[in-house]
């Protein structure tokens, strides 16, 4: 059996794991991240919602129920978490901006417009409403982009269509790290003479220097470029994870990706270390603390029986439930906030999990009970400030 | 003003059944349908082609006719049955006084029943639940009743026999008391054309009640209703039934890459408001879960509930009720058939049409139980193998429905029906249940011109409301974590209007 100690070890790879672990590596401490694949926030558009029911977030913050996770980071440490997070990008090379102060409406693929605060600098100029003309371009056989849902309800717009001899988005994008496709795609958008106004082009444009490539089409174009986000997988979503990923690996956290946890040794109040399920010897993680990050039910970290019941899938801590099964879905699926919704684990003032009497184990993200992401619009907010908080909590316990 | 002999009305497999014999016996005649071929309970049963097991004890009348029919339909409509055999399978504490009745009826009815010992049926069926004292093997099928439709239609379509579905009958026209046409509207441009007739055949089912009154008389019948569950697995590949007699949940049917399993019995009033209750879901699970352990937790990607049209009788217990039908001559120009199932379409479709041909004064006799239904030969999408072949432009993952699949149904009938192209290539029948393809299958309906934008997001609304009805009773596990995927993209990355 293989056997590594860290200060802290963070249970979950996605939006709130990877800040916890982050904030904790800037904190000074060694940091272990366990994550059993890649995250949901690859599936995501790589935009922060913070709360996205309001036209000021930190109002709409404010507003929430007294039992929302927010307000256990408590205003001023939500902007410093933000402004953190603005750093940390800024840092990677995918920098990111917005005002936590005003929501932002960005272009989606139905024309509609999406409600975000945060966005990576490729959308920077997709704000809809301005009411210049806005040129789409779409890629042959792409199937889950289809122009005309843009160019019928919103004025002022029009498409072109590049074939770009492959149908998927990843495909595209891993095209347009080359340089000849990306040439080829220039002089091809310079003939269709755009006369003003800006272009529109779906989440594609290259997985690690989409930055580079934006400015290239945008100074030899002399048009403002923007991304639209596209259905899963999500290049932008990859993007974040990626960045955020790299970035807590140069801070010196240690990752252990792809593993699963096989079972969990706790002394007295204490969660002493974790055995990671794989395939030959096993290994133990063992650490002064522990942070629990695995997300809500589409990230694994709750799982629904049939009966009444939900698990918390790592620790099996309890699990708050709003009530019984026939109660977690409203009949009309366009009523955002399914009872559902609430359930997670209840958390006390320094993000440790109620009744379950264990001193060094942390939570933070939607796995919390009343996080009601969907509700609020609130999912990669509510992971940043709430991962940062934990982090500092659980540096706080460390001796 | 159109002009015809017959105006069937109701496009489930009887109405298609009856057309089909028109048509094959020369008379001209238009089926009329509100929805798509198998909206009512034609397309919301199992999807089992009886061996007569299920009725032998109680019913042996109905399990005769049933038997005989399925050889029939074997042979006539092998493209649309899968001969796969089935099991009644007598769990520890299920009564051997009724395995010994049940094996008797069988050989009086003359139902092939072979008793195997639980190694066997373990062999056969590896995710049976062990403990199994024995097992029955009967010859139960499975049977595809939208594709069953359709081939029926064909036949009609090709001797010049009028189909017109997503056509609503508003009112039956009458002169002196008699039932002379019908009123239909289009479903889709609201357009309103009139049918004449000599005789209007009132095959609707669930409906059945409703139709008659428009023309001045009434049926007696009673609703059902039975709810199903859909798994997204084959678990099995023969029918498997429990050796007891009916209740809830006692069987599964292999359909495609997923299974069936059923059912409940409810009595209803109205067919058009019925929706399945989140327990009715729990007992079907927890039952079939006792005959073959893995569906407990297994997804349930969807369930549905569908409305039997059953004769009236005195009893409270809708189970008791005579699956038989019968015709009722309502001596103004209608006649309603009521009752009857899935397996025995083609009989009632027969005694219908010697109805028809005997008030017409004609003696034409029926050949539909030896004249394979045409159009079987053009048939795609089934075996999966075949749909392999075409591996580009998959525009549905779960069932691999390729674009050019779709740009071909959209074509050839010209729909602007998301559920024309579902029934036609499978798309979205799934284990997503269309949360994906739904979206790419309007984008390129809209391409093609034939959805505006605004009529597309439409569409896309009843459509994910729809699919939402049916998955909402069986959300748990890892269907749960697919439903907040498709929330989050539909009301988080697309934003689509939101109420609060």
């Amino acid at each position: 059996m293989s056997i590594r100690s860290y200060d802290v070890v963070v249970i979950g790879g996605g939006m709130s794991g990877l800040m916890a672990a982050i904030r904790l590596s800037q904190n000074g401490r060694h940091v272990a991240l366990i994550s059993k694949g890649d995250p949901v926030c690859c599936l995501s558009t790589g935009c922060i919602d913070v709360h996205a029911r309001a036209d000021n977030p930190m109002d709409g913050i404010r507003k929430l129920p007294e039992s929302h996770p927010y307000h256990l980071v408590g205003e001023a440490q939500i902007q410093k978490a933000f402004e953190n997070f603005i750093d940390i990008m800024f840092e990677t090379g995918l920098p990111y901006s917005g005002n936590i102060q005003a929501n932002r409406r960005i272009l989606t693929p139905l024309g509609s417009a999406k409600t975000t605060c945060f966005v990576p600098c490729t959308m920077l100029h997709a704000q809809t409403q301005s009411n210049g003309y806005i040129h789409v371009v779409s890629f042959q056989g792409l199937k889950d982009f289809y122009p005309s849902y843009i160019t019928s309800r919103l004025k002022n717009t029009g498409f072109s269509v590049f074939d770009a001899g492959v149908p998927t988005t990843i495909g595209i994008a891993t095209r347009f790290e080359d340089r000849s496709f990306l040439q080829n795609f220039i002089a091809w958008l310079k003939t269709l003479e755009i006369p003003y106004g800006k272009i529109a082009i779906p989440a594609v444009l290259g997985i690690d220097n989409p930055v580079s490539i934006i400015e290239e089409i945008e100074s030899e174009l002399d048009r403002k470029v923007f991304e639209i986000p596209t259905l899963p997988p999500s290049i932008p979503g990859l993007r974040l994870f990626r960045a955020l990923k790299g970035f807590l690996q140069a801070k010196g956290g240690d990752l252990f990706w792809g593993k699963e946890i096989a079972s969990v040794e706790k002394l007295d109040h204490q969660i002493e270390a974790v055995t990671l399920a794989t395939s030959g010897r096993s290994s133990r993680v063992e650490g002064k603390a522990f942070i629990l990050a695995t997300g809500s039910f589409i990230s694994g970290g709750l799982f629904a029986l049939r009966g009444n019941t939900v698990r918390e899938t790592v620790f099996d801590l309890p699990v708050y439930l709003p009530g019984p099964r026939d109660t977690w879905f409203h009949e009309d699926f366009f009523t955002a906030g399914h009872a559902i919704e609430q359930a997670g684990i209840q958390i006390d003032a320094s993000f440790r999990p109620r009744q379950a009497d264990i001193e060094n184990l942390f939570v933070c993200g939607s796995i919390l009970a009343f996080s009601e992401v969907m509700k609020y619009g609130c999912g990669h907010g509510l992971a940043i400030a709430t991962g940062n908080a934990a982090a500092d909590m659980c540096t706080r316990h460390l001796p | 003003m159109i002009k015809t002999d017959v105006i069937i009305i109701g496009g489930g497999a009887t109405g298609c059944g009856i057309a089909r014999d028109l048509a094959l016996r020369g008379i001209p005649h238009y089926l009329i349908e509100k929805n798509d071929f198998a909206a009512g309970a034609t397309g919301a049963c199992h999807g089992l082609l009886h061996s007569g097991g299920r009725y032998v004890v109680n019913d042996p009348d109905a399990a005769s006719e049933c038997i005989c029919e399925n050889r029939i339909l074997r042979k006539i409509a092998q493209k649309c049955v899968e001969q796969t055999g089935g099991l009644f399978v007598r769990l520890p504490g299920d009564s051997k006084l009724f395995r010994d009745r049940f094996l008797k009826s069988c050989e009086e009815v003359g139902i092939p029943a072979e008793v195997i010992s639980p190694t066997r049926a373990l062999d056969l069926v590896p995710t049976l639940n062990p403990v199994l004292e024995e097992a029955i093997k009967v010859p139960d099928c499975s049977i595809d009743p939208f594709r069953l439709c359709m081939l029926n239609a064909v036949s009609s379509r090709n001797t010049g026999g009028g189909i017109l579905i997503h056509h609503k009958v508003i009112d039956i026209i009458k002169e002196k008391n008699r039932c002379v046409g019908v009123k239909i509207q289009d479903q889709f441009s609201s357009q309103i054309k009139e049918i004449r007739a000599r005789l209007i055949i009132n095959a609707s089912g669930a409906w059945g009640d409703i139709v008659a009154r428009m023309g001045g008389s009434f049926v007696p019948m009673t609703l059902s209703k039975g709810s199903l569950v859909i798994s997204n697995h084959r678990l099995t590949n023969l029918v498997i039934n429990r050796l007891r007699p009916p209740s809830d949940g006692d069987i599964i049917v292999p359909n495609e890459a997923v299974c069936l399993a059923g059912t409940t019995s409810i009595p209803v009033s109205d067919p058009d408001t019925i929706d399945v209750d989140p327990a009715e879901v729990d007992i079907i699970a927890s039952e079939v879960e006792s005959m073959i352990p893995a569906f407990g937790t297994t997804r349930l990607i969807r369930a549905y509930p569908g409305v039997r049209p059953l004769l009236k009788a005195e009893t409270d217990d809708s189970r008791a009720i005579s699956r038989g039908f019968r015709i009722i001559d309502h001596k103004n120009g209608m006649f309603s058939i009521l009752g009857g199932k899935l397996t025995t379409y083609r009989l009632m479709a027969e005694k219908m049409t010697d109805a028809i041909i005997a008030e017409f004064g004609l003696k034409t006799p029926c050949t539909t139980a030896e004249v394979p239904l045409e159009g079987q030969e053009e048939l795609s999408g089934y075996p999966l193998s075949k749909r392999l072949k075409n591996l580009d432009d998959i525009i549905c993952e779960c069932e691999l429905v390729t674009r050019k699949d779709v740009e071909r149904i959209i074509n050839n009938i010209g729909t602007k029906y998301i559920g024309d192209i579902q029934h036609r290539t499978r798309l979205g029948m799934g284990p997503c249940q269309g949360g994906f393809c739904t979206y790419r299958a309007l984008g390129i309906m809209q391409e093609m011109g034939r959805l505006t934008p605004s009529e597309s997001m439409e569409v896309l609304t009843a459509f994910l409301q729809r699919r939402f009805k049916g998955i909402r009773p069986a959300l748990w596990g890892d269907q749960l974590r697919e439903e907040q995927l498709v929330e989050y993209i539909y009301l988080g990355l697309l934003s689509m209007e939101q109420k609060t």
